[in-house]
């Protein structure tokens, strides 16, 4: 019998898995006697954990991921000087001392030459994974790094093309949505263009999403293909790739011009919008002469005045006379006008809309206008516009509507479009930020993370503070400093610690290869050392294998590794992290967070160790405290720590202090009592200290949190602030203003995208992109008529487990997860049968994998669930998986105006021999 | 390593069986003709012939059968265990004739008493049926549990132990008019095994079974009709009619009889055996939308 | 009387597997033995198509087609409707895998771990031998339901004694407990809803109730 029948000792530790963004989730590992050897949810959190203590699929595999025998036990150094795909880098195993020895004495050179090059750009660069996660693994990491100073993040791993890109950028600025969700609890009506947030939303979005069905909630799948989402929906609508723009357009046609005013939220829009804001005849605002204010039209004095007079009521639609108004144009030119129509960005916008009918759209999204106006008139009625809800005392409107969006509708070209128009959609009906309608998560852009509505501050023109990166002559960051330009290039990303991985990633790499001709700024360069953690960009960016060949070039690469993998392969060295269910941190949980994770509770979360260290892996508290020792930041690092650098509350306040020695130090267990007895203390505001052994034993804190802190409107309101839609002036304005700025630096090469700042977006040929790029490229666009879009897979998503072996499993059982999605009856016109090996080719390259066929998906349109084609990482690399990242170029032509691309390709698809396709 | 591929779609429709390999169908095969062929042989000694060779072929056969399957079982050694469970499991009752069977065999060849050979014969048909008891009862394989399953593979043991009674008679009945009453027998056997193999098969077709089930059946109808019954039949006939070469006509109809019947037991417990896959009589409601039409992929037929 | 059924409302399963892989966790099965798994079941024809999500596994029937054809009484139906493997009974002759109409059997003749011919560590302490070359399939995680009669708790309400799939389950989908007790949530989510079960028409009367519109 096996010992665990007759077990010494079984013990039940509680931890969390944030292995995505969707996270944390709370869990209990069961230990038998020393060994992990069951995930479980942890029932002590039923009632505060939004997913009731559950944790998803993929946490069941960190049992496996524990004792992976491929792992990674002992740091390991490079000897093949060489690197590249087919050279075998001949790791060699060394002690810690040898390997932090080596490290720290390349670091101190580099900190001896200085932290910037000659190009001004940082000698060091991090990458770390998905959307912060590694951050939750990464223990004590971020104070090393704050002690550091300035480090690239600009070498993305699929972050801008991955992610839901215009979405964290518009979101944030519009509503302080870095993502986007339906109150899903209250939610009567949900409009869900690829959306797949029940693969991708973690066990919360998956939860609350079951119940709003048992409710009897509608939700409308808009998507090429009958995705996990679409087929938990009411309805799949299955649209062309790429036109969603135009989808939104034609509901927004119906709700302001077949419906009209009177059918939406007048109050809101007349005192949340800019909706009554007056437009002159140069597209600008018409301003207050004296202050600049932006004017609308007073119906009780009958006059312009300037939006914040006490007592007006302003007009929401119509014309108006102006006399001496101004505007403001880029770079602060004014122009005065004695008298001007001065026209309500409404009417501006419902004389935008009218081209735009259902029956126009038709032909574009390959959806029936029936359709579309059925769909935009089911939203308005579920609107319930005039209804109020009760929560925690205080009556607010309920509007029981949202539309979602997901990948590649939110990213690349469109996705500008998309945003605004979903933004738009919740404005017209005054679902946004309201009970029941379309709601921000977080901020990440803005401060403070865990508590969005504190990041609401008055700016100018009656709306929030924006801190956009600067487009004026005197602060335009005319020299890079980072990688992917993104303070020079993308003024809407800002400039904190989470907009540098948000900038234009794919144009670090890109530029790395080769720059535009009219590049007129320093020449790009390699970083001295590159620290890579729970990141494959090898495997996880886009046209992996020219990707593959720059990483190559990097002279100095740190992977603080789990098993070999495709980037890692071209690592110097390999410094193994005691992983998930082997260390020792403490994170922040409750609030509002992605995916859909609205919490009644607010606290921190520890992760401890459920079973010893495997091998000679260290945890990165550890490996951090002796990296700033080595490398003389002690002092500096343990100062950032006392800032809360490590994750929890700052170690001292007003009414505790549990720094720690700043010159000394310290080990792990320290860190991380202090900061346990610190974030109880801050959280109770100094009625409960509970330290790091109270924590081992209970896992977790939590204060109680009110639920109307999951809408922003409120806040809003109570500042007496507008949201910036519909018409964005200021985007606009700031749009010249960038391309002024490079103009004179004669550079053009970001011209197209400029294009995308407008006040009232334009249907452009969105799909015609990609063809144009192949016709660029010099391929024939008929040679690949069929798009191939990628899709997420709850089992992988941002996983890191392609080598857990339960996984691929279990994911099999989904359909996808052995090879590519296509149309069956497209495949039979092609002679391919179920199952049979297909090249999926497109202008840049080939990728293989088995046909899966079925009949939810477009005839158009193939689909390939999460990121494979592996060739170093253990066990993946055997799965003959194909993936779109091998086959989708990187292009300056692709890359919007936030410097984000569409996960998306053009394709042809052949039957192949097996041998044929075997890379 | 190396990781098998599963497609979504072959683990909800009806699949092959994979648990019974050749083993097991080699029971079914070689035991229900072992069994036939002593329910015959019994038969046949109630007119006088000498039927101990064909008491050892039928034994063999079964005993072969058996120790096949003992090969395939994950724990041979528990065997007995099989006795466990004579309620209700026909595979316990199988295993309970056997030893009459090869009680009765062993005192029928060493005593030669006429009691012992009919006994003998009586055990033989008892596990011919038990064997289309076990097939029958396993709910699991759709081409199975058919109602008109169970007397077609007892059909086609007896067909085959007469077939192999004509095969041994050129060499055991001298006088024609017992060869031509052998013929005749095996004729009439065979004529209802067609009958019970195109009422079973359209017993399927009509009710619905797993297309793969339907699929293999189908395949091998033509020729089995043609060459495991036609075929000998006509060579029968042959025999029947006393032409010169009759012997050799009803050793070669026998054989090709034989051959046919194995053939489509072979087909039935390994080819056509597809379990029973996953249905919905209604699909689920999801939020305001509406439930579709029940389905029950991977079947044809009805 | 006690019958332990489950009950698994379709509306909310979104075939994630997560008790797959609980139950895989829970019952240190070997790779390619699922005793639960979610079925991705596509239906009709573009543009008018479904995708369905249904958790299957042994039924635990009223009147269990494997247990009558047993020919050792390895399987046996317990008076708590649980249909149960005597591992050190059962000849592994694959009768019962026969006729389960549920697919819910398997038979594993040759030791496998995750990652090939050795076991990693967990594995290792879970290691049973006596489930090799015999049937095997879900349990309703027995040894739970009997730790229950051991501590007064409920099975369905309290997790200890619950099975893992029904606690892993993230959309709530699942509920186990008594059918015989009509307060139980499962008699109360059958009585409220409309129900099917899988293969009615075969007599097995199994233990799963698949809820698939309200009532």
């Amino acid at each position: 019998m096996s010992s665990a029948a007759n077990p010494q000792s079984v013990r039940k530790v509680p931890t969390y898995c944030y292995n995505c963004v969707a996270g944390p989730d709370f869990m209990n590992v069961k230990v038998v006697d020393g060994v992990a050897t069951e995930i479980e949810p942890n029932f002590a959190a039923e009632d505060i954990h939004p997913a009731r203590g559950r944790v998803c699929v993929k946490a069941y595999g960190l049992v496996q991921k524990t004792y992976n025998p491929h792992r990674v036990l002992q740091p390991m150094k490079r000897t093949n000087p060489k690197k590249g795909r087919n050279e075998d880098p001949g790791f060699v195993p060394i002690s810690w001392d040898e390997a932090l020895d080596l490290v720290s004495a390349k670091l101190t050179s580099v900190r001896a030459k200085g932290l910037v090059d000659d190009s001004g750009l940082p000698r060091v660069a991090a990458t770390f994974g998905h959307g912060g996660t590694p951050g939750m693994y990464m223990g004590s990491l971020p104070a090393f790094l704050a002690a550091w100073g300035p480090i690239d993040y600009s070498f993305g791993s699929g972050q801008g093309v991955k992610c839901v890109h215009s979405e964290h950028l518009y979101g944030e600025f519009w509503h302080r949505g870095f993502t986007v969700a339906a109150d899903t609890p209250l939610a009567r009506y949900v409009i869900s263009i690829g959306s797949n947030v029940e693969a991708s939303g973690g066990p919360c979005a998956v939860t609350r999403h079951a119940e709003a069905r048992v409710r009897g909630y509608k939700r409308v799948q808009v998507e090429p293909h009958l995705s996990v989402t679409g087929a938990c929906s009411a309805e799949w609508v299955p649209i062309r790739p790429k036109t969603d723009p135009a989808f939104m357009f034609a509901l927004i046609h119906v709700l302001v011009c077949e419906q009209g005013l009177d059918k939406l939220d007048v109050p809101f829009l007349r005192d949340r919008s800019s909706s009554p804001y007056l437009v002159g005849p140069d597209g600008l605002y018409l301003r207050d002469a004296a202050t600049a204010k932006p004017l609308l039209w007073d119906e009780k004095s009958g006059r312009a005045v300037p939006f914040d007079t006490e007592g007006a009521v302003p007009a929401v639609a119509g014309r108006f006379r102006v006399e001496g108004a101004i505007s403001v144009d880029a770079d602060d030119a004014r122009q005065q006008f004695d008298v001007a129509e001065g026209v309500t960005a409404y009417t501006k916008l419902v004389e935008h809309m009218r081209k735009y009918t259902p029956e126009w759209a038709e032909s574009i999204c390959d959806v029936p206008a029936a359709t579309i106006r059925r769909i935009a008139n089911e939203y308005l009625e579920n609107a319930s516009i005039g209804e109020t809800i009760e929560i925690d005392g205080q009556t607010l409107p309920l509007r029981p509507v949202a539309v979602t969006l997901g990948k590649s509708v939110n990213n690349g070209w469109g996705a500008f479009e998309c945003c605004w128009a979903r933004t738009l959609l919740a404005t017209l009906v005054g679902a946004l930020e309201n009970p029941g309608g379309t709601l921000g998560t977080t901020v990440r852009l803005n401060r403070p993370h865990d508590n969005r509505l504190l990041s609401v501050k008055a700016g100018e023109d009656g709306f929030m503070a924006q801190y956009f990166n600067p487009t004026d002559k005197e602060h335009w960051v005319a020299k890079p400093t980072g990688r992917n330009i993104h303070r020079t290039l993308v003024p809407i990303v800002g400039n904190t610690a989470w907009s540098q991985a948000l900038g234009p990633t794919q144009l670090a790499w890109m530029f790395q290869r080769e720059v535009p001709e009219d590049w007129n700024m320093p020449m790009p360069t390699l970083p001295d050392v590159w620290f890579i953690y729970r990141t494959n960009p090898a495997i996880s960016f886009w046209d992996t294998r020219t990707l593959v060949e720059e990483i190559a070039k990097f002279p100095f690469t740190v992977s603080f590794a789990y098993t070999l993998d495709e980037t890692n392969w071209m690592a110097d060295l390999l410094l193994p992290e005691a992983t998930d269910l082997e260390s020792l941190q403490m994170i922040k949980v409750g609030g509002t967070k992605f995916v859909e994770q609205f919490w009644e509770h607010r606290g921190v979360v520890l992760r401890q160790p459920a079973v010893e260290p495997q091998g000679d892996t260290r945890d990165f508290t550890w490996i951090s405290t002796q990296l700033a020792k080595r490398t003389g930041l002690l002092e500096a690092y343990n100062n950032a720590l006392n800032r809360g650098a490590g994750g929890g509350a700052p170690l001292k306040a007003e009414n505790y202090d549990y720094s720690l020695d700043a010159s000394k130090e310290h080990g792990v267990e320290e860190i991380w009592d202090a900061v346990c007895r610190a974030s109880s203390a801050s959280l109770s505001e100094g009625r409960e200290v509970h330290d790091l052994e109270w924590f081992k034993e209970h896992g977790f804190y939590t204060v109680p949190m009110s639920k109307t802190e999951w809408y922003l409107s409120p806040t809003l309101e109570k500042q007496g602030l507008r949201y910036e839609m519909p018409y964005q002036e200021r985007l606009l304005r700031i749009g010249r203003e960038l391309g002024n700025r490079l103009h004179e630096h004669q550079m053009h090469w970001w011209d197209e995208q400029l294009s995308e700042y407008m006040a009232l977006p334009e249907w452009h040929d969105v799909p015609g992109r990609w063809t144009q790029q192949i016709k660029n490229a010099g391929g024939k666009p008929e040679d690949f008529p069929l798009w191939l879009l990628a899709t997420k897979s709850m089992q992988y998503h941002t996983g890191g487990n392609a080598s857990i072996a339960l996984m691929r499993e279990v994911a099999q059982n989904v359909r996808g997860h052995t090879g590519v999605i296509m149309n069956a009856k497209t495949a039979k016109s092609l002679g391919i049968a179920d199952g049979d090996r297909v090249e999926i080719r497109s202008h840049i390259g080939a990728t293989y994998g088995d046909a899966v066929l079925a009949q939810g998906v477009r005839p158009d349109t193939l689909v390939i669930l999460g990121q494979f084609d592996h060739w170093a990482t253990p066990v993946a690399k055997d799965f003959g998986m194909p993936s779109l990242n091998t086959i989708a170029p990187m292009s300056m032509e692709l890359t919007d105006a936030t410097g984000s691309g569409s996960d998306i390709v053009r394709v042809a698809v052949r039957k192949v021999e097996r041998k044929e396709a075997a890379v | 390593m190396k990781t098998p591929k599963i497609r979504p779609g072959e683990r909800v429709g009806p699949r092959q069986q994979h648990n019974w390999d050749w083993r097991a169908a080699s029971n079914f095969i070689a035991g229900g003709t072992g069994g036939g062929l002593l329910a015959f042989a019994a038969f046949a000694s109630l007119w006088g012939a000498d039927v101990r060779a064909l008491l050892v072929a039928g034994m063999a056969l079964i005993g072969a059968g058996l120790t096949c399957v003992w090969f395939e079982i994950g724990k041979p050694w528990r065997a007995l265990n099989v006795y466990r469970h004579a309620a209700t499991s026909w595979m316990t009752r199988e295993a309970a004739v056997a030893p009459f069977v090869f009680g009765t065999g062993v005192l029928a060849l060493a005593t030669g008493l006429g009691l012992f050979v009919l006994l003998t014969g009586i055990f033989g048909a008892c596990f011919v049926y038990a064997q289309a008891r076990i097939l029958a009862a396993d709910k699991g394989i759709p081409a199975w549990r058919h109602r008109r399953c169970l007397p077609l593979v007892a059909a086609t043991g007896f067909a085959e132990g007469a077939s192999l009674l004509a095969v041994a008679t050129p060499f055991l009945i001298p006088h024609v008019a017992g060869q031509i009453a052998v013929a005749t027998g095996a004729l009439v056997l065979l004529f209802v095994r067609v009958l019970l193999w195109r009422n079973y098969l359209r017993g399927l077709r009509s009710e619905g079974a797993p297309v793969g089930s339907l699929r293999a059946l189908s395949a091998i109808d033509g020729p089995f009709l043609k060459y495991g019954n036609l075929l000998p039949a006509v060579l029968l006939m042959v025999g029947v009619l006393g032409t010169p070469l009759a012997g050799a006509a009803l050793v070669l109809a026998g054989l090709v009889a034989v051959a046919g019947g194995w053939w489509f037991k072979y087909t039935l417990v390994r080819r056509a055996a597809f379990t029973q896959g996953f249905a919905l009589p209604h699909l689920p409601v999801r939020g305001r939308g509406t439930s579709g039409a029940g389905v029950k992929p991977g079947w044809g037929g009805a | 009387m006690t019958r332990y059924v489950m009950a698994i409302d379709l509306r909310r399963c979104v075939g994630c597997q997560t008790c797959t892989a609980a139950c895989k966790n829970a019952n240190a099965t070997p790779p390619g033995v699922q005793w639960r798994r979610v079925l991705d079941l596509e239906t009709g024809e573009f543009p008018d198509v479904r995708r369905s999500f249904v958790p299957v596994a042994c039924m635990h029937c009223d009147e269990p087609p494997c247990e009558e054809v047993c020919p050792t009484k390895a399987t046996t139906k317990r008076p708590d409707g649980l249909v149960a493997i005597d591992y050190d009974t059962c000849i592994g002759c694959a009768n019962c895998v026969m006729a389960c109409p549920y697919e819910a059997r398997s038979i594993v003749h040759e030791v496998k771990f995750a990652y090939g011919d050795k076991p990693i560590k967990s594995e290792e302490v879970r290691f049973d031998p006596a489930r090799i070359g015999v049937s095997m399939k879900c349990t309703f995680c027995i040894d739970r339901i009997d730790l229950a009669a051991q501590t007064g708790q409920v099975p369905g309400r309290d997790p200890e004694v619950t099975p893992a799939c029904v606690n892993s389950c993230i959309s709530g989908a699942m509920a186990f407990g008594d059918l015989d007790d009509p307060d139980s949530k499962v008699s109360r989510l059958i009585a409220e809803n409309k129900t099917f079960r899988m293969h009615e028409e075969l007599g097995t009367g199994p233990g799963v109730y698949y809820i698939w519109d309200k009532g």
